[in-house]
This record gives structure tokens, C-alpha cells and sequence, in this order.
């Protein structure tokens, strides 16, 4: 059966759905963020005391 | 589905959820967090430590919509939170408390990604305290629900220090101490001219359980601990002599609002707003209650100043370096 809304529920579900979305894309680049962040510090480390960023492969 | 079923469908707008994280209590969590991540000293990046605030920011509104969720029935007896989303019926308390759950798992998962799991974990402990201990437990049984949930709100710049050194020294502990003895003074303040409110709604406010009387004696007696923990950090190499003068002054200043307070009546009639039965404004009080009022004012500029001047002395070293 088909669902009929009103027009006031169907802007605030639009509203709402606009807001996840950009919710959910926050999340995401914190996520790039730090995970790039921590790459970043823990490379510096590595190099500050001396060891090898990556072993050589074969 | 049909049209005639369809009120039974939501209409809660994106504000509704925004203000279940308490947008007020949220800029004084990222202040005092951000002072605590500062102070702290340590050399982090600007970067993870803006990601570091958001997440001790998310997680305190987490705890606020806990809270809204969980206390829709009681908020809405209540003209400061009768307007709460959730009190005013504009969203369910299962959605509230469904989006406090994500946000806190997010908000604590994040941080600790981002920082360390001290901060995590002290973040995690915030919530829970704020959300179960003082929501659940505490609030309803004792009108010491202030004086030990305060810490609920004491927390942030532990956390905030936490996530720059990935430790919680006694320093950050003092900032701590500082949030939760201002608590009971600036709740108690305001307690007084909103008892009528809190005796509706059962709580068990120190003016409703014990009387204007002892609770403005308590506010004086809590105010001479609190001033001088508050001048300590000014004593203890935390602060320099901006945050001595600012500590020092400022706190003559609230001794001598919560001495007048003492000489008082304030809390002994009932509030303006009962009495003349209108809606009345946080500052719109009678006459005999304003020593209240000014102090509850003065407590939020005070701490305020307090934790700016602590920001202010760390930047001016920054720039002298």
C-alpha cells in the first residue's frame, strides 16, 4: 500500500535525510583526517629515531 | 499506509535534533576543553586537536540528548525546559535517546582514534556519569544531585588535557576541582528563584528539600571553597599575574554576592513568575530574590574570565616564544 505524506512531513523527512547525509560525510573526512594524521605522526616518529620508514622489498 | 495514518509520521526537524545537544552547555564544554588542551602545553597539532574539541563537544551533547530523553516527562513540567524537543513533543525520546547513543559512540571512538584512550576513556566515563549516575540515579534521590553530578561538567578540561598529553597531572585535576565547587553555588543561585519549578517537578533541589535558608547558607560556605581553589592556579605556576588580578578581584567580588545573598531573603516567597502566573525570563525575578540572580550571572562571567585568562597568559607565551 502506498504511503501518502503530507507536505509538511515530506520536507522535514527531506530535511532530515539532507542532514544525515551531511552528517555521514563529516564522519567520513574526520575519519581521512585522522587516519592521515596519525600516518603523518607516526612516520615523524620513525624518523626521529632512525628507523627505517619501510622496509626494502625484494 | 494511508493519508489519514500519516500525522502518526514525523515532522521533527534537523533544529530539534541540534538542540538536544544543549548548543549553550556545548560552548562552555569547547571552552573549557579547549582551555585544557592549551594549558596543557603540549606540542600537538592544530588540526588533531580542532578534531579533539568536536569530539569532547559531540560527546557532551550526546550526554545532553541522554538527558532530554530520558527526562521528557520532568522537563516538561518545568518553564526552563518546557520548550525541550523532547518535552514539547516534537520528537520521540526513543529518537533521542537512539541519537544520543550514536553520537556518543562516534564522539568517544573518534576521539580516541584521534588522540589517545585516556581522553577516550575519560569521555566515556562523562557520559555515563552525566547520563545514567546523575540522570537516572541521582537526580530524583538526594538534593546533593548537584554537588556530585557537578563533576559531570567538571570534566572537559581533564579530557581536553588528556587528549594533548595523553596523561591527567594534578594541574588538570585543579581546573577539575575548580568546575565542580562553582557548581553547587551557580545551580543553588538559580535553584532560588526557580523553586517552585523543581517542587512541581519532584526534584529534590536544596531549596525544596532544605529551605531558602540553609541553601543560601550552603552557597556562602561552598563560595569560600570554591574562591580559593579558583585564585590556586594563579598560586601554583598554572596561571601568571593576568590570572591572579582576574581570580583575585573576581573572586572578592562573588564572596561578596554570596555574602549578600546570605543577608537575603531570596527563595522564601514564591518566584516572580509563579506569583504573577506568566512565563517569566531567567533574569525577570522579584525584587527579594535578585541577590540570586546576580550571583547566578556573575558565577557564569566569572568562570568564564577565569578560564579566558588561563587561554589569554598560554598564548602570550606562545607569542613570546
Amino acid at each position: 500500500m502506498p504511503t501518502y505524506l503530507t507536505p509538511e512531513q515530506l520536507t522535514a523527512r527531506n530535511r532530515r535525510s539532507l542532514w544525515i547525509a551531511l552528517g555521514l560525510v563529516g564522519f567520513i573526512v574526520l575519519i581521512f583526517l585522522t587516519t592521515f594524521l596519525r600516518m603523518q605522526s607516526n612516520l615523524a616518529e620513525r624518523k626521529a629515531m632512525n628507523v627505517p620508514v619501510a622496509e626494502a622489498t625484494r | 499506509m494511508t493519508q489519514a495514518d500519516a500525522p502518526a509520521l514525523s515532522t521533527t526537524q534537523p533544529e530539534d535534533f541540534f538542540q538536544l545537544l544543549k548548543p549553550r552547555v556545548m560552548s562552555l564544554v569547547i571552552f573549557t576543553a579547549a582551555t585544557g588542551l592549551v594549558v596543557a602545553g603540549a606540542d600537538i597539532n592544530p588540526l588533531v586537536a580542532a578534531i579533539a574539541i568536536l569530539c569532547i563537544a559531540v560527546g557532551a551533547g550526546a550526554a545532553g540528548a541522554l538527558n532530554m530523553a530520558l527526562e521528557g516527562e520532568t522537563d516538561a513540567l518545568m518553564r526552563r525546559t518546557r520548550g525541550r524537543p523532547v518535552a514539547a513533543g516534537r520528537l520521540k525520546s526513543n529518537d533521542a535517546l537512539i541519537f544520543g547513543v550514536v553520537l556518543s559512540i562516534f564522539s568517544v571512538m573518534l576521539l580516541g582514534m584521534n588522540t589517545n584512550w585516556t581522553a577516550a576513556g575519560l569521555l566515556l566515563l562523562t557520559i555515563v556519569y552525566y547520563a545514567v549516575f546523575y540522570t537516572l540515579m541521582l537526580k530524583r534521590r538526594t538534593p546533593q544531585n548537584i554537588v556530585i553530578g557537578g563533576a559531570a561538567g567538571a570534566f572537559p578540561p581533564v579530557i581536553g588535557w588528556a587528549a594533548a598529553t595523553g596523561d591527567a597531572p594534578w594541574q588538570a585535576w585543579l581546573l577539575f576541582l575548580i568546575i565542580f565547587l562553582w557548581t553547587p553555588p551557580h545551580s543553588w543561585a538559580l535553584a532560588l528563584y526557580s523553586t517552585g519549578d523543581y517542587a512541581k517537578a519532584g526534584i529534590p533541589m536544596m531549596p525544596v528539600a532544605r529551605g531558602a535558608k540553609s541553601t543560601r547558607l550552603q552557597i556562602l560556605i561552598y563560595s569560600l571553597v570554591f574562591v580559593p581553589v579558583a585564585i590556586a592556579p594563579g598560586l601554583t605556576g598554572l596561571g601568571g599575574p593576568v590570572y591572579l588580578a582576574v581570580s583575585g578581584l573576581g573572586g572578592l567580588l562573588f564572596l561578596a554576592l554570596a555574602f549578600r545573598l546570605w543577608r537575603s531573603r531570596a527563595g522564601d516567597q514564591p518566584d516572580k513568575a509563579e506569583a504573577v502566573g506568566r512565563e517569566a525570563a531567567l533574569y525577570d525575578v522579584r525584587a527579594e530574590a535578585k541577590p540570586a540572580r546576580n550571583l547566578f550571572a556573575f558565577s557564569i562571567l566569572y568562570l568564564m574570565a577565569l578560564f579566558a585568562a588561563l587561554l589569554v597568559e598560554r598564548f602570550a607565551s606562545f607569542g613570546a616564544a
